[in-house]
C-alpha cells in the first residue's frame, strides 16, 4: 500500500538521518566482533572446546542491534510521536495510526537484520568465522528474540506517560540487558553469581538459544528458553495493546 | 431550515472533564460551502468541540454527523473527504517541508497537488526546509497546505491564522474565499474578528462551553451594542462582567 512505502521510505530518512541507530544497531556489533576477534582470536571457548570464543558469542553479538531497536529505539519513538499528537493526527485521515507503529517495527527489523549480515560478514571474513549450526534453526530463533524483545519495547512505549519516562525505562532496560545479558560481555567469563542474575534476563535466554543454533549443539536444553521468550512476547504484547493510548 | 445541503450537523453535544462541563447541549449545522466559525475565549470549549466532531474525544451526550457520516463509525471513509488542521502543529523531528507533504499525501485515494498548494500559500521555495526551522507563520500555512492535501470537501482549521502577519493573513484569506467558491465548507476557530466578519457567513460563541449566539454575522453585529463584531463578541462573552482568561 502507497502510504505505508512512503512511510517506510521517510520514516527510514528519518531514522538514518538521527544517527543513533547507525550507531548503536550497525556501528556498536561489529566494534564488539572486531574487539572478540582480535582478543581472542581463533582461540576455543574453553580448553579443548570444539569451537572458538568468537563462534560462541557470535549468537549474542546478533542481539545487539536488536536490543537496541526493540529496547530503545522503539519505545522512544513511540512515546515520541504520541507526545507530539503525531498518531493523533493519524486519526483523522483515512489510515489507522497503528500503521505508523507498524513501519517502525519494519525498520527495526531492517536495522537487525543489515546487523546480522554485517556481523557474519565481519566475523567470517577478518576473523576465519565459520558458521557451523544450521540457518534453518538459527533464523526461527532469532525472529522470536527479536519479536519478544520488540514486544518489551511496544510495552514501555505504550505504557510510558511521556518521552522522558519512556527514555528512562528503555535505559533501565538496555543497559543491563546489554552489559550483562552476554550481548557485549561474555557470559561465559562471568562468575556464577553474576550468571544466576543474568540468567532472569529475558535477552540471556535468547542468548542461549542462538548459541546453541549458531553452534550446532544438541537442542536439548533449549525449551526453557523458548518458553521464557514465547511467553514474554505474548505477555508484553497482550499488556501494550490492552493499555496502548493514541495520545 | 433551508432545504441548503448540510455538511456538519451536531445535536446536543455534550462533554464534561471530571465533573465539570466543557461542551453543554451544542447544536449546530452547517451548510455545504458556508464557512462557520467558532469562537469563543481560550478555554471556553472549542477545541473541545471540535474533537468532539471529530471524533478523536468521546462524548456523553449528543450525535454528530459529517457529511452524512459518523466520524467515529464510519472514521476511514469519512476522512478521505475531511482536512483537519489541529492547534498544536505534529510533525516528526528533522522532516522537511517535502517530506511531510508526501507522507500526507500518501494517506489519501485522491490528493490534491501539493506542489501546487505550497504556491497557493506561498511556500514553494520551502521545500527542502526543515519544518521546525519555519517561521511560525510559514508553518501554519505549511499546516493549511496539510489540511488542504486531502483534496476536501469540508476543512476544519484550528486557530486559523495565530502567528500570521497582516499580509499573510489577507492572502490566507482569499485563498479560502476562493476554495469556498469551489464549494469547500470549513469550520474554523479564530481569535480575530476582523477576520471572522470578512469570511464567516454564520458563528456559534461558546462561553464556558454554553451557546451565548447562533446566526449569522449581521445578527450578531445587530444584537451587539456597536457596529462590528468585535463589539458585539465582547458583548456576548462579557455579559455577566468579568473574566479576560489568560493564555
Amino acid at each position: 500500500m502507497k502510504a505505508f512505502s512512503t512511510h517506510l521510505k521517510i520514516e527510514g530518512k528519518l531514522s538514518l538521518r538521527g544517527m543513533d541507530m547507525i550507531i548503536f544497531a550497525i556501528f556498536m556489533p561489529i566494534i564488539a566482533v572486531i574487539i572478540l576477534g582480535s582478543v581472542f582470536g581463533s582461540r576455543p571457548a574453553f580448553d579443548g572446546a570444539p569451537y572458538s570464543f568468537l563462534a560462541q558469542s557470535f549468537g549474542a553479538v546478533t542481539t545487539i542491534a536488536i536490543c537496541a531497536g526493540g529496547v530503545m529505539g522503539l519505545p522512544l519513538v513511540i512515546s515520541d510521536y504520541r507526545q507530539k499528537k503525531i498518531l493523533k493526527r493519524m486519526k483523522v485521515t483515512p489510515v489507522h495510526p497503528g500503521m505508523i507503529l507498524g513501519v517502525e517495527a519494519v525498520i527495526y527489523t531492517l536495522y537487525s537484520v543489515c546487523s546480522l549480515f554485517l556481523v557474519y560478514w565481519v566475523a567470517a571474513i577478518f576473523f576465519g568465522y565459520r558458521f557451523e549450526g544450521s540457518w534453518m534453526s538459527f533464523l526461527p530463533a532469532y525472529f522470536l528474540v527479536m519479536l519478544s524483545m520488540f514486544s518489551i519495547g511496544l510495552m514501555v512505549g505504550g505504557l510510558a506517560p511521556n518521552t522522558k519516562t519512556a527514555g528512562m525505562i528503555a535505559s533501565i532496560l538496555y543497559f543491563p540487558m546489554l552489559i550483562f545479558s552476554g550481548a557485549t560481555l561474555p557470559y561465559e567469563v562471568m562468575p556464577p553469581s553474576l550468571q544466576t542474575v543474568a540468567d532472569i534476563m529475558p535477552l540471556t535466554q535468547g542468548i542461549k538459544l542462538l548459541k546453541a543454533m549458531s553452534l550446532g549443539l544438541p537442542a536439548g536444553d533449549v525449551m526453557l528458553p523458548v518458553i521464557v521468550m514465547v511467553s514474554i512476547t505474548v505477555i508484553c504484547t497482550g499488556v501494550s495493546i490492552r493499555c496502548f493510548r493514541w495520545e | 431550515m433551508k432545504s441548503e445541503c448540510i455538511t456538519i450537523k451536531a445535536e446536543g453535544l455534550s462533554k464534561s472533564y471530571g465533573g465539570v462541563k466543557a461542551v453543554d447541549q451544542l447544536s449546530f449545522t452547517v451548510g455545504q460551502g458556508q464557512i462557520f466559525g467558532l469562537l469563543g475565549a481560550n478555554g471556553a470549549g472549542k477545541s473541545t468541540t471540535i474533537e468532539c466532531l471529530l471524533g478523536t474525544r468521546s462524548f456523553e451526550d449528543g450525535s454528530v454527523e459529517i457529511l452524512g457520516l459518523n466520524p467515529v463509525k464510519e472514521r476511514r471513509r469519512l476522512f478521505e473527504r475531511v482536512g483537519v488542521q489541529f492547534q498544536e502543529s505534529a510533525y516528526q523531528e528533522k522532516i522537511t517541508v517535502g517530506e511531510l507533504c508526501e507522507v500526507t499525501a500518501a494517506l489519501y485515494p485522491r490528493p490534491a497537488d501539493y506542489e501546487k498548494l505550497l504556491i497557493q500559500l506561498g511556500l514553494s521555495g520551502k521545500k527542502k526546509s526543515n519544518v521546525s526551522e519555519l517561521s511560525g507563520g510559514q508553518r501554519q500555512r505549511l499546516f493549511i497546505v496539510l489540511a488542504m492535501t486531502p483534496d476536501p470537501e469540508v476543512v476544519f482549521l484550528d486557530e486559523l491564522t495565530t502567528g500570521l502577519d497582516a499580509k499573510a493573513r489577507r492572502e490566507v484569506w482569499h485563498y479560502l474565499k476562493g476554495m469556498k467558491e469551489k464549494g469547500l465548507t470549513i469550520l474554523l476557530t479564530s481569535h480575530f474578528m476582523d477576520e471572522v466578519e470578512t469570511l464567516c457567513d454564520k458563528i456559534l460563541i461558546l462561553k464556558k462551553g454554553h451557546t451565548v449566539f447562533y446566526g449569522a454575522v449581521e445578527e450578531a453585529i445587530e444584537a451587539g451594542p456597536g457596529n462590528n463584531l468585535e463589539d458585539a463578541y465582547l458583548w456576548f462573552t462579557d455579559e455577566e462582567g468579568n473574566e479576560y482568561e489568560s493564555l
